[in-house]
């Protein structure tokens, strides 16, 4: 039965070099769906965690008991990690030295900077491998396609009678690979945009928190110089 | 809660990933054989000509004649004196049923109708008593004649086949199809060829109703020029000499 080659056959008939290339693709494939999910999760999770905390950091609550609810957690969220070391450092500076708000507010800002690009670091993990599954499995997959027909072109050479029939099994499956590449780079790139522009909105909005309580942390510097 | 979590970071999307995966495998071969099947559908036939040979219009003279006796072209007329001898049975009866049929179309009271078939009746009786009153000898001698005719014929029907099939081919190949060529049109083309196989003449016999595709017919016989045909004088005489061909296309798409 001719007409019912199955892709399975069409995949076990191919030469061990589009076999190899549709195995790379296949794995690929499989990794960032894997890699989309799981930033899916942790995106989500994020933005969730980073939600509630706005909402409790502006519920008026006191700074230093918030502070104090937070320093003996183990499992700190992004937005919580950068609040308590940007907080840390301000009880320390003004604890230890002579109050100076300048030197104050500036090593705050450097320890918050710190714990942002420390986030960020953790909001683009596996983006770049979505990135890179994204722009080279087509490539990958056209070249198992390439040598797939090249094979089936050179069988054709010498076969006294060339037909339709001789050819189109071998670039059926060599189309496989293109198919399969495809299917592997759509994903990934799709992934790669939405995570990316979403990693963008939550680094912005921890920019924005970090200057935030810079200027409550100033405001309150300030006005404890000025007592004393 | 780091357990659950990383329970839900590692092995979680691993498993969606893989769910997807196996859902793709299960559309794509679940959705693979009907389009398969499909492109099968597709039949490379072009067009079907058809080597029209007389005798068939003969041969239904026994039975249905009543029909339209009158309508018959000469052509077909000319056609059937080489074919009848070998069928001398059949004969007697057109000759009844054409009494019987024609009252028919001034039947319009019963009276006259009744009257006719009475006269049909009284024909047919009589015909009966002839043949009854043949020897049984007689009979048998042309019950045999019948078989032997009907032998001969029907291996000269194979030998024909071969010719006419190998004529259509020619005629097909010959063929470039006009654009306003529909499926369901059909042609009926009278060709004469003389013993070499070079074509005599060619003639539009019963017209599709679309003149282009009646002249890319005849067009498709003139191309051809030059049959093969058998080179028995006398099967050609009896298929060859003039035969009609039925032009037909059957793959077009509406």
């Amino acid at each position: 039965m001719p007409e019912q080659i199955s892709i399975f056959e069409l995949v076990s008939n191919a030469s061990l070099l589009v076999q190899l290339v549709m195995a790379l693709l296949l794995a690929a494939s499989i990794t960032s769906w894997m890699m989309i999910f799981q930033r899916w999760f942790f995106l989500r999770k994020t933005e969730a965690d980073l939600a509630t905390f706005d909402e409790h950091f502006w519920s008026g609550i006191d700074l230093r008991k918030l502070y104090g609810q937070l320093e003996g957690a183990d499992d700190l969220t992004g937005i919580e990690k950068i609040f308590v070391s940007g907080f840390k450092e301000y009880l320390r500076l003004s604890e230890q030295g002579g109050g100076d708000t300048e030197i104050i507010m500036q090593g705050v800002q450097r320890a918050m900077r710190v714990a942002v690009s420390r986030e960020e670091e953790q909001l683009d993990r596996n983006l770049p491998f979505l990135a890179t599954v994204g722009s080279t499995s087509p490539y990958v997959g056209l070249f198992g396609t390439v040598w797939g027909i090249m094979n089936s072109f050179r069988s054709l050479a010498n076969m006294t009678q060339a037909t339709l029939a001789s050819v189109a099994p071998g670039i059926s499956e060599a189309l496989v690979a293109t198919a399969m590449g495809l299917f592997a780079a759509i994903p990934a790139v799709i992934g790669y945009n939405r995570f990316s522009a979403r990693v963008d909105v939550l680094m912005g909005r921890y920019q924005t928190f970090a200057d935030e309580l810079l200027t409550l942390l100033q405001r309150a510097s300030h006005a404890r110089q000025t007592r004393q | 809660m780091p357990e659950a979590m990383g329970w839900r970071m590692r092995w979680l999307p691993l498993l969606l990933a893989l769910l997807v995966h196996a859902l793709a495998v299960s559309a794509l071969y679940s959705g693979w054989h009907p389009e398969r099947e499909l492109v099968n559908v597709v039949t490379p036939r072009i067009v079907n000509s058809r080597l029209v040979v007389m005798e068939p219009k003969a041969k239904p003279k026994a039975a249905p004649a009543p029909a339209k006796p009158q309508e018959k072209p000469p052509v077909v007329q000319r056609k059937v004196e080489p074919v009848a001898p070998p069928k001398p049975k059949p004969q007697p009866q057109p000759a009844v049923v054409k009494k019987e049929a024609i009252p028919d179309p001034d039947a319009i009271r019963r009276k006259a109708e009744e009257e006719a078939r009475r006269k049909a009746e009284a024909l047919r009786q009589q015909r009966l008593q002839e043949l009854a009153s043949q020897s049984f000898e007689e009979a048998l001698q042309e019950e045999e004649d019948a078989q032997d005719a009907a032998d001969a014929e029907a291996v000269a029907d194979e030998a024909a086949m071969s010719y006419s099939q190998g004529i259509n081919e020619l005629v097909v190949a010959n063929w470039s199809r006009p654009p306003s060529a529909r499926n369901g049109m059909k042609a009926l083309l009278l060709v004469e060829l003389v013993p070499t196989g070079d074509l005599v003449n060619v003639s539009v016999v019963e017209s599709s109703g679309n003149p282009a595709f009646d002249r890319s017919a005849e067009q498709a016989v003139r191309k051809a020029r030059k049959f093969e045909v058998p080179k028995e004088s006398s099967l050609f005489e009896a298929r060859f000499r003039r035969f009609y061909l039925l032009f037909q296309p059957e793959d077009l798409f509406r």
